[in-house]
């Protein structure tokens, strides 16, 4: 189950993978996939299941055949690390991605520039379009709303019983909306929601909105 | 010369200090002269010291005549102690009896304490007798030409054996000997145990199973045995005693006699926590003792920890705080009593406090057992019992641990480098590995060269590497850098040193505990109240506080559950309360509680297994009491709330003791449904606990030692601020991924196989089970919490287990929210 929400007039599909499809410009965006990571902890001897690698490549080639958007665009924290080898089978996603993609940077991007631009792929530190601001970083600019990576946001339910889980989830606050690591080797970072936040949890492929659940 | 005159150089020496040596003594000596191996079974403070460091000397006086002009230079002996803090007496005493001897040996230290100029001058010339540790003694495997080293060894000695047996220490040990057995060709290996359930197994794990080395062995025991008297602290007002809780402040009070009355008194907590609260109450209820008492455990500077032991033997002190950092050890003659607070767990943790007391000759080592809520009064009453009757435990030893094995190639990979067909056959002797078969072997391999079992056609994986010749040989400087400061199996949580602002090094505390609180907040630790100033990498600077604080540091862990012994005998304790033989001061204590039980529900008799029922605003309460530990009770309660949860859907919140658990849910839960279902078969058991979720969470936590111990988990470099972030990831995302992508991983199987044998003691839950399914089940159906259900359902750390769909699970949750 998908979840659809309009910011500022334009419509949102919040997808279960983590990514957002932004309908009106055919736009998909996606976070913190830390690609190179798998590699790059077994090259420093910590053996990490290889094929760990694939499924992130496998998960984005789903996510843009089913959208088919006209923009890919990463919001940072696209590679983990410096060049290693799952460079080459990023190369040869973005050939075979029909789509345009453009790489917003983030504090784990150290790979140079001008190697992405050899690619085809577009490198900005920040964009603009329509009043909405695209950041790897939470940034707030008045009269804009915020789409960003970085923090891994996960939220802590509670249940009758003393039950308690923790969820992936994309946060969105009033002019912000922060979206969970696309990556499956990536951690999350529990946050306390305000009574204002809205919070859409991400489970067993499902989108669930559970701020709606706050009691007053 | 013949072993007669041997022997009686030692007997003269016994004489010139006016001692006698024991019948255990001159068994040992002669049968290590003979050239066995062994295990000696004796009590600490025996002159187990003397029973094996003699011959050692012995033997060389015999390979030496001339020793007393010519010194003849290489390591003759290991002796292996699980505490630093015992390695100085044993060095002093071993010492002594070389010097009057006028051999000329040498007996040296190493340990992590030891300083790195005296280890540079250890490499270049050993001393001929050195007391380390396990983990020392794996590091000197992991340096170069370790085989000259250890060429002229004549024998290891593994003290506290016990100690070492039931743990992955143990394993790290074995696999040592192992090697030691093919590079010191004149070995003779000994062990020194406590007495333990299982000792000829103990003897078993030391020497390697049906190896020559077992077949040449001696089991020796002393036949001394220590006299101990078990005096329970019986609160005046029962009435008013607590039904729950684990600090028994409440009886603060009492101890106070009992620490006038005698030079010194050890009193011994569970935990650290508790450790920091008794002593601060006792100063602060009783300040006439400021100066006179002291704290000791684990966490606390290493300095102030000898100044405590220092002191208790000049007998400048009154009494001492404690955790089981004090449970070892030579005896500190002046400890006249011993006071345990709270429920031990064990018979033989209890036996080893008591025996901390030095005694009066023919008079018995006395121990005062507290209790800190009023259920515990049985458990006095059952150590009381268990002491008469003599019961002890097993230790359990570990098999097939692939996390140490691990560990231990990429040592012998980052010193000499090895060949596996050689190598093979030693670990295959161990214990530990007696089972393991030909594709468990390849697959470590694979695992240490390849980091998984299929050849990745680009793959930058680096660690062991092959080279022409087939040695497996580590060339990274890094990496063998970083393999050394991993060494060791036992893992714990991040520490953060605390330090004074000016300086000054107080203690450790876990790093979670630091990360609740801010700048400016106050936190009692070490018997002070400090104030956190900042915080700089690992190191919380503090300041002195006045200030009152009521934040005391506190340590995960260290809840131990009560032993399949302990439990056995607790449950007749009981039963007998159930046939109305109140027949003990403790049961007798009781009576206001039992009769309480039997107006809301009923106290279970030898053939009678009780559940209650009842409903308050948590949501419906259901107790179910088989009175065998907080481990078996954990499996007991996951796997039932799993047997329920097939039947409808719905979710549980579990708890337990170990007297009991409870299963806590939103829905009604029908027993009659749980009876006529026979849900307390033992059938399945293995697929079922496999399918509870609960199963899963544990052997998570399991698998975070096994990350670190097998290296896939860098924990860094320590008290430096190299940057390993982009190294860093924790074992909880690690477990996740072999989940998805390795599940055959043998390092993640491990994870449940361990969960399963030492967490969840399947093989405990299986008689448990058993024995309920030929009990009588009685279903009681309370108004309200009964006395016996009380301790289990207050309780705040609580497993999970559901059968509802996840996303159904969500709707009826809530979101936590900011305060």
């Amino acid at each position: 189950m998908i979840q659809k929400i309009s910011i500022k007039n334009n419509d949102f599909t919040l997808h279960p993978s983590g990514a957002i499809f932004w309908e009106i410009k055919k736009m998909l965006l996606i976070t913190d996939v830390h690609l190179g990571k798998v590699v790059h902890f077994r090259k420093h001897g910590a053996p990490v299941p290889a094929n760990a690698a694939y499924k992130n490549l496998e998960k984005l080639t789903e996510v843009t055949n089913h959208f088919e958007p006209d923009t890919v665009c990463f919001l940072g924290d696209l590679f983990h690390s410096k060049l290693n080898e799952e460079w080459q089978d990023f190369e040869k996603w973005v050939a075979y991605c029909k789509a345009e993609v453009i790489l917003i940077t983030g504090n784990h991007d150290v790979i140079p520039r001008y190697l992405y631009e050899d690619i085809g792929v577009k490198v900005f530190d920040e964009l603009l379009l329509d009043g909405f601001h695209l950041t790897h970083h939470p940034t707030e600019i008045k009269g804009t709303f915020n789409f960003s990576g970085h923090i891994h946001p996960g939220i802590r339910m509670k249940g009758i019983g003393r039950q308690f889980l923790k969820l992936p989830c994309f946060y969105k606050t009033e002019n912000q909306l922060i979206l969970p690591a696309f990556g499956n080797f990536t951690g999350k970072h529990i946050l306390t929601p305000s009574e204002t936040d809205e919070i859409f949890a991400i489970v067993e492929g499902e989108v669930i909105c559970v701020s709606k659940k706050i009691k007053n | 010369m013949k072993q007669s005159e041997l022997i009686s150089i030692a007997e003269d020496w016994f004489q010139s200090k006016n001692w006698k040596s024991f019948p255990f003594q001159q068994k040992t000596w002669k049968g290590f002269l003979d050239g066995k191996h062994g295990l000696l079974n004796a009590p600490t403070g025996s002159g187990k010291t003397y029973a094996l460091w003699v011959p050692i000397v012995l033997q060389y006086l015999k390979e030496n005549p001339k020793y007393k002009t010519k010194h003849t230079k290489g390591l003759k002996a290991i002796w292996i102690t699980p505490l630093r803090a015992l390695s100085v007496e044993i060095q002093q005493a071993a010492q002594r009896f070389a010097d009057d001897l006028g051999t000329g040996l040498t007996v040296g230290i190493r340990t992590g304490d030891t300083s790195q100029s005296e280890r540079t001058k250890q490499k270049r010339q050993m001393p001929d007798l050195l007391i380390t540790t396990p983990e020392s003694l794996m590091l000197l495997l992991a340096s170069k030409g370790y085989n000259k080293t250890f060429e002229t060894l004549t024998a290891v000695v593994v003290d506290e054996w016990h100690e070492l047996l039931g743990s992955k220490r143990g394993v790290q040990m074995e696999l040592a000997l192992s090697r030691l057995k093919t590079v010191s060709p004149k070995l003779r290996i000994w062990g020194i145990s406590a007495t333990i359930g299982n000792l000829e197994e103990a003897q078993d794990v030391l020497l390697g199973i049906g190896s020559e080395f077992r077949k040449n062995s001696v089991l020796i025991k002393s036949a001394e045995k220590k006299r101990i008297e078990v005096r329970s602290i019986i609160p005046k007002k029962m009435e008013t005693f607590p039904w729950r809780g684990h600090l028994g402040l409440h009886l603060l009070e009492e101890i106070v006699p009992i620490i006038k009355a005698s030079k010194t008194t050890l009193i011994f907590t569970n935990t650290r926590g508790q450790c920091e609260i008794w002593f601060q109450k006792i100063l602060e209820k009783h300040p006439e003792f400021a100066g006179e008492i002291a704290m000791h455990h684990g966490s606390i500077g290493k300095e102030t920890r000898l100044w405590v032991e220092q002191a208790i033997r000049n007998e400048s002190l009154t009494a001492v705080v404690a955790t089981s950092s004090l449970d070892l050890g030579v005896d500190f003659a002046p400890v006249e009593t011993i006071i345990q607070i709270g429920g031990p767990k064990g018979i033989a943790k209890f036996l080893q406090r008591a025996g901390r007391s030095n005694h009066r000759p023919g008079e018995p080592s006395v121990i005062y057992f507290l209790p800190t809520h009023a259920l515990e009064l049985v458990e006095a009453s059952a150590l009381k019992r268990a002491v008469k009757e003599n019961v002890v435990e097993d230790r359990i030893p570990y098999l097939l641990s692939f996390d140490v094995l691990i560990q231990y190639l990429v040592t012998l990979a980052i010193s000499n480098g090895f060949f596996p067909k050689e190598i093979f056959p030693e670990i295959k002797s161990t214990f530990c590995f007696h089972g393991i078969t030909e594709e468990q072997w390849n697959w470590c391999l694979n695992f240490i060269t390849l980091g998984s079992q299929s050849l990745n056609a680009y793959d930058e994986y680096k660690k062991v590497e092959v080279t022409e010749e087939g040695l497996f040989k580590v060339q990274s400087r890094q990496i063998a850098m970083m393999h050394r400061l991993s060494i060791g199996t036992i893992v714990s949580d991040s520490m953060m040193l605390v330090k004074y602002v000016s300086g000054g090094f107080i203690g450790t505390i876990e790093e979670w505990f630091v990360s609740k609180m801010k700048p400016g907040d106050t936190f009692v630790f070490a018997g002070r109240t400090l104030e956190l100033v900042r915080l700089r990498q690992m190191v919380a600077q503090v300041r002195k506080s006045n200030k009152r604080s009521a934040k005391v540091v506190s340590f995960m862990g260290g809840r131990l559950p009560l032993s399949s012994q302990m439990s056995k005998i607790l449950r007749e304790e009981l039963q007998s309360e159930a046939d109305h033989k109140r027949n003990t001061p403790e049961l007798k204590a009781l009576s206001p509680i039992f009769d309480r039980q039997e107006r809301e529900s009923i106290v279970p008799g030898e053939n009678e297994f009780l559940i209650e029922t009842f409903k308050t605003r948590e949501g419906y309460h259901t107790l179910f009491y088989p009175f065998e530990g907080r481990f078996v009770h954990e499996a007991m309660s996951s796997l039932l709330a799993y047997r329920i949860s097939l039947l409808s859907p719905i979710t549980f919140s579990l708890a337990y003791n170990d007297y009991g658990f409870e299963l806590l849910s939103d829905q009604f839960l029908d027993i009659q449904n749980v009876i006529d279902n026979n849900l307390f078969s033992s059938e399945f058991l293995f697929d079922d606990l496999q399918k509870s979720l609960n199963a899963t969470e544990l052997a998570r936590r399991k698998f975070r030692d096994i990350a670190v111990i097998s290296g896939m988990v860098f924990q860094g470099y320590p008290n430096k601020v190299v940057k390993t972030k982009h190294l860093q990831s924790n074992s909880q995302l690690l477990f996740d991924v072999f989940r998805d992508y390795e599940p055959d991983n043998l390092l993640y199987l491990q994870a449940y196989r361990e969960t399963f044998e030492h967490q969840l003691e399947e093989g405990r839950l299986r008689l448990a089970l058993e024995r309920i399914n030929s009990q009588k089940i009685i279903w009681k159906q309370c108004e309200k919490a009964t006395p016996f259900s009380f301790p289990i359902i207050t309780d705040r750390l609580r497993e999970k287990l559901s059968s509802e769909k996840l996303a159904d699970r969500i709707k009826k949750m809530t979101l936590q929210l900011m305060k």
